[in-house]
């Protein structure tokens, strides 16, 4: 089938089955709600089988739906994250490229210094300056993504301002804000929305790294970060179900993440679109 | 096709090779185990075991939140198995009729390691030492420690203190010519065992002391690895320890040529309920709506089946708890309560908590709910928090659980349940659970608002009283005197619910000491008579 589809078509079907297999997760977790926190110890530390495919650990909670929820609570705080981040990336790229050279050497700066700190010592260090939990992990992740982005916007504005057609619209009469939103809003918009939707596996993986090393949410939460450290315990054990399928789902989601902003970019950006 | 073959060959002879490796060098290991095996040992401890601040009294070792016996050092007097009071170091002890002065005479036969006699100034001066630096045991009682002579010791009470002599237990004498700001890191003592090296965040060697005054150790050498329960369980497996500490969830694992020992404690969980009603102080509120009514303490008490939770959560391996000093000497057997879920569901109607469409009780649009805390990552609370909750939902109580760190834990158990992790081997625990504090909070009790003028009054008495064994009756008193008190019939402002067995494996062969009841804390109580223990 996949032959009588063109190059265009192709990346479209992987971009919408990537964003409807992610959206069922988030769905399907937000849906399972509670579930994921009820203990039963009467089935405690089943492998896994027919009922619970994922078995369940060793206070009887269904691993399935605490995966679920998992990925859900992490994608969801992936996207808040994430939005923000490209927001600020935006923002700051913007003004770095178009207010003049102090303000650029300024941001420049911020930017070197922000990438010279390794990400996930900074993270824990807004986490727990946050009083961790939900919000600090969110604003940790938030504040700690944008930099490469705003980096890349900042180039991408400035060399089109040096560009021939923004030239002449600027020697036609054409006011700022008319060049900008009419010629340079949407030749950004491509590398704006990659991105941003590259910024997600990022902002999960480090969500989860953050939590897994418990300076995130706390351990009755189902965040995959918690259900991974908590599973270390038990694989000498032999209960391999805790880790496995948990951590197969985190990397399959982030895989998707990136199958769809790969397509996304090859469909918005420029230079493939019409391959 | 002829390439693969050789790359799958290769790969196989390449595992072959680990495999037999593996398994000749274990051999050997367990050979040259076995030859010097016969007077040393080898012991897992967790990680959190390991002094900080060395093997120095003034700084917690023995003498901590977890009290032990010193081992390096010896003590004035000990704690025997029923956890009634022997003497060690001291020949003879008394005190005034007021109180206020302890005599202690001692030995004259006594040197440290580095050959010095250990002197009254020593013991004088390990006292006064320990009231200066000490921030993680209550040395407030003790004015001053003074040497009369060589082998008499007197101490000077700000107050009457009658359990002195469990102090005297866990603090451990150093020698004053020896002791610098270094000390715990190189200690010199009198006790059973020398410290050979430390290698920090592995491991601590001990041998015995050629010059002990008392009996001689079996085992000449003690090797104390400190590890994660999973890791210690990886150990026990390769045939590497002698003794692994290891916890419930893992106690269904069957280790070849090792046995499960299981070890009776005082390590009790419980979960307080504070007994105001909420009112704020200082930015942290105090009390809780729900709890502070009597007949829900009094339903909680009784409605959690502690069978139940032991066999959920502790794989059957520990006892039920009724009080924080279950099976010690000043412990009342009042404390106890059979479960009876339909009582505790009469007692909340009785109370006026009538069941709302939800199955959740109400009372004049105050909810039957409460928070119930646990420290973050420790999964046997995690799984007891849980265990409450689900059987208080049976008599209509509906609890949420929530993982929390310790930086708030404290300010937060004022007006909400926690559960917390208590036992030792003096009865002062139970006067720094109950009694009030007058200075701090709103006057009520340390970690969960509570107070009762005759409770306290008990205990103050049994600090005050002339001899240990009226002491234990007054502590009794004060759990329950007939009318009143912190059982069941009485406040009951804490839950009590298990005493955790400490679990180890124990290489067949090895023969541990009878162990006294264990305190709180999962490490150096079980080589509190390593100097016992045998090979068969």
């Amino acid at each position: 089938m996949m032959r009588h589809l063109n190059g265009r078509q192709r990346v479209l079907l992987g971009l919408i089955v990537s964003a409807v297999i992610l959206l069922t997760v988030c769905i399907g977790g937000a849906f399972c709600g509670d579930a994921a926190r009820v203990t039963d110890f009467s089935r405690k530390n089943l492998e896994p089988c027919l009922r619970y495919p994922f078995g369940t650990d060793w206070l009887g909670r269904d691993m399935l739906v605490r995966t679920l929820k998992g990925i859900s609570l992490s994608v969801l705080l992936g996207m808040a994250a994430a939005a923000v981040s490209a927001f600020i990336a935006l923002a700051l790229g913007i003004a770095a490229a178009t207010l003049g050279k102090t303000v650029d050497a300024v941001i420049s700066f911020v930017i070197d210094l922000l990438m010279g700190i390794p990400h996930i010592l900074l993270l824990i260090l807004i986490s727990v300056a946050l009083g961790k939990g939900f919000r600090g992990v969110a604003w940790g992740v938030a504040l700690t993504h944008w930099p490469s982005l705003a980096r890349l916007i900042r180039a991408e504005v400035m060399q089109l301002k040096e560009s021939p057609y923004i030239q002449i619209a600027g020697k036609l009469g054409k006011s700022r804000w008319y060049i900008a939103g009419k010629h340079m809003l949407p030749h950004l918009m491509p590398q704006f929305l990659t991105g941003l939707v590259l910024l997600f596996p990022h902002a999960i993986l480090h969500e989860s790294s953050v939590t897994f090393l418990g300076f995130g949410l706390s351990s009755e939460q189902p965040a995959i970060g918690i259900i991974l450290s908590e599973s270390m315990k038990y694989l000498v054990t032999g209960k391999w179900w805790l880790a496995l399928f948990p951590g197969t789902a985190l990397v399959l989601v982030v895989v998707l993440f990136y199958v769809a902003g790969e397509n996304l970019r090859k469909l918005t950006d420029p230079g493939s679109v019409h391959k | 096709m002829g390439r693969k073959v050789i790359s799958i060959l290769c790969a196989a002879g390449l595992l072959a090779g680990l495999l037999t490796g593996c398994s000749g060098k274990s051999s050997e290991e367990k050979q040259a185990a076995d030859k010097d095996n016969k007077d040393s040992v080898i012991v897992t401890m967790p990680t959190t075991s390991e002094p900080e601040s060395g093997f120095d009294p003034a700084y917690g070792w023995g003498a901590g939140e977890h009290v032990h016996e010193p081992l390096i050092q010896s003590t004035l007097t000990t704690t025997t198995k029923d956890l009634k009071i022997e003497k060690d170091l001291a020949v003879d002890y008394s005190v005034s009729e007021d109180g206020l002065t302890w005599t202690v005479t001692i030995r004259d036969d006594v040197k440290f390691t580095d050959g010095e006699k250990l002197t009254a100034e020593d013991v004088a001066f390990t006292y006064n030492n320990c009231k200066e630096k000490s921030s993680v045991n209550d040395f407030t009682m003790l004015d001053r420690a003074v040497a009369v002579d060589d082998t008499t010791v007197e101490f000077k009470m700000t107050k009457p203190y009658s359990i002195w002599p469990y102090t005297m237990a866990i603090v451990g004498i150093v020698p004053e010519h020896a002791y610098d700001e270094n000390y715990g890191q190189n200690p010199v003592g009198s006790g059973r065992y020398i410290m050979k090296q430390w290698d920090k965040g592995q491991q601590v060697i001990f041998e015995a002391n050629p010059d002990y005054y008392g009996e001689a150790p079996e085992m000449k050498k003690v090797t104390v690895l400190f590890m994660e329960e999973d890791a210690a369980l990886a150990a026990a497996m390769a045939g590497q320890v002698d003794v692994a500490h290891t916890a419930a969830s893992y106690s269904d694992q069957s280790v070849d040529g090792y046995h499960l020992l299981a070890v009776q404690t005082v390590d009790n969980r419980g979960f307080n309920l504070p007994v105001a009603e909420p009112q704020e102080k200082d930015g942290i509120a105090y009390g809780n709506a729900f709890t502070a009514d009597v007949n829900v303490r009094r339903a909680i008490n009784i409605g959690i089946d502690r069978d139940e939770m032991i066999e959920n959560v502790l794989n059957g391996y520990g006892t039920k708890a009724y009080s924080v000093c279950d099976k010690m000497p000043w412990y009342n057997g009042d404390s106890e309560v059979t479960y009876d879920s339909d009582e505790a569901k009469r007692l909340l109607d009785e109370a006026g908590w009538k069941e709302g469409h939800d199955g959740i009780r109400e009372k004049d649009g105050i909810k039957a709910a409460f928070t119930l805390m646990f420290s973050n990552g420790d999964s046997v609370r995690q799984a007891l928090a849980e265990d409450v909750s689900n059987q208080l939902k049976e008599i209509g109580i509906e609890v949420t659980t929530e993982g929390v760190g310790w930086d708030t834990a404290y300010d937060r158990a004022q007006s909400e349940p926690l559960v917390w992790g208590w036992g030792a081997h003096t009865p002062m625990e139970l006067y720094n659970i109950y009694h009030t504090l007058s200075g701090t909070g709103i006057g009520q009790a340390e970690y969960s608002p509570y107070a009762n003028e005759t409770v306290d009054r008990y205990m103050d008495e049994a600090l005050a009283s002339g001899s240990l064994e009226e002491s234990y009756e007054l502590w009794q008193k004060a759990q329950w005197d007939g009318t009143t008190g912190i059982t069941q019939d009485g406040d009951i402002p804490w839950i009590w619910l298990c005493n955790i067995d400490h679990l180890y494996f124990v290489k067949d062969g090895l023969k541990v000491a009878d162990q006294k009841i264990h305190p709180h804390g999962h490490g150096w109580s079980i080589v509190n008579n390593v100097d016992q223990w045998s090979w068969e």
